[in-house]
């Protein structure tokens, strides 16, 4: 009968501690997409190619390289940045962290390349935005 | 005494009406572009630099080790008070991170950057110092690489607006032969109103 108790007692004290634990917050796990396309521009722009490619060095190692294409079916006035991330995810920083300006004249097709910042690189996400200067 | 009424309550209402001082974030400034150069024209300079010389291969050495750089004049061909570390510092930094390049501050044009290099030196044999831990001879390392460039300006008008072109010019030479392996320029054009002052 006593340990019937004991057990009795063990398992109101867990559940009491466990009542008090703080909630953890649920986290959503999204994929991450290599091309983001803000919709204030995706209607008049089309990234027609968005190609990778490692480029080896002569000490043995390689770079990450991309290259993409952008098509624009009116004046457009957009900015672009790249973020590196490595094998973990983590972000690898690069010189700056600032947008890049750039205009697609109408049926122009542009061809921009970025270079990451370290051999670490494995993946990328590439944003294009509309022109935020005034 | 209320003659300063009036004064004290308009500089109340002017200092409620200027505008207020905030930070910026580097990544997200959608604020107006000068015709100036701005933290942003070094930023797309040295970005564009690094990535051009990091993909050319000029900074990988074949046996794996970290090149030695030393940063050489930097000429400030402008109308503007700049000071061109703003330039060369992203790139060292960028090159430093990629794990390719060091820099050395124990070499310059005009001496060394970091005078503590040659100082330090200056304790050898001196009693009140602990020998052991004083820098040795024949320790700094030499230079395998040299960063040098320049910043160019041109002014022009064109019809009411005044366009204003500025040209970001660097050199990497290696100093065992005096050869550019690397060079690159990048061009930063602004154009904007002819009451706009570039300089």
């Amino acid at each position: 009968m006593s340990r019937m108790m004991q057990l009795a007692v063990l398992i109101l004290v867990t559940s009491l501690l466990g009542a008090c634990a703080p909630i953890q917050p649920e986290r959503e796990v999204v994929q991450r997409d290599d091309l983001r396309v803000d919709p204030e521009i995706g209607g008049f722009v089309t990234v027609t190619e968005l190609l990778e490619k490692r480029i080896d060095m002569p000490g043995g190692g390689d770079l990450l390289k991309i290259q993409f294409a952008v098509q624009a079916y009116q004046d457009t006035l957009m900015e672009w940045a790249v973020t590196w991330f490595d094998a973990e995810g983590m972000v690898v920083p690069g010189v700056g962290e600032g947008y890049r300006p750039a205009r697609v004249l109408p049926n122009q097709t542009r061809f921009f390349t970025a270079t990451a910042p370290h051999e670490k690189v494995v993946s990328y996400q590439l944003h294009l935005r509309e022109d935020r200067e005034p | 005494m209320n003659k300063w009424v009036p004064v004290v309550l308009c500089s109340t209402l002017l200092a409620a009406c200027a505008t207020p001082t905030r930070y910026i974030d580097p990544a997200a400034d959608d604020g107006a572009v000068a015709m100036t150069m701005d933290y942003r024209d070094f930023e797309r300079a040295a970005d564009a630099a690094l990535q051009d010389l990091l993909s050319s291969g000029a900074v990988d050495n074949p046996s794996g080790d970290r090149y030695v750089m030393a940063v050489s004049r930097i000429v400030n061909d402008t109308m503007q008070r700049i000071d061109t570390d703003q330039l060369v510092k992203k790139i060292r930094v960028g090159l430093l991170r990629s794990g390719k390049v060091i820099t050395t501050t124990a070499v310059g044009v005009d001496g060394a950057e970091d005078a503590m290099n040659e100082k330090a030196r200056e304790l050898r044999n001196s009693e009140e110092f602990d020998q052991s831990g004083v820098q040795k001879k024949g320790t700094l390392k030499a230079p395998d690489l040299s960063l040098s460039g320049k910043i160019i300006q041109r002014n022009h008008k064109v019809k009411d607006e005044q366009q204003v072109e500025y040209y970001f010019q660097l050199s990497l030479t290696d100093l065992q032969n005096g050869l550019a392996i690397w060079e690159n320029e990048t061009p930063i054009i602004k154009r904007g109103s002819d009451k706009g002052v570039a300089w």
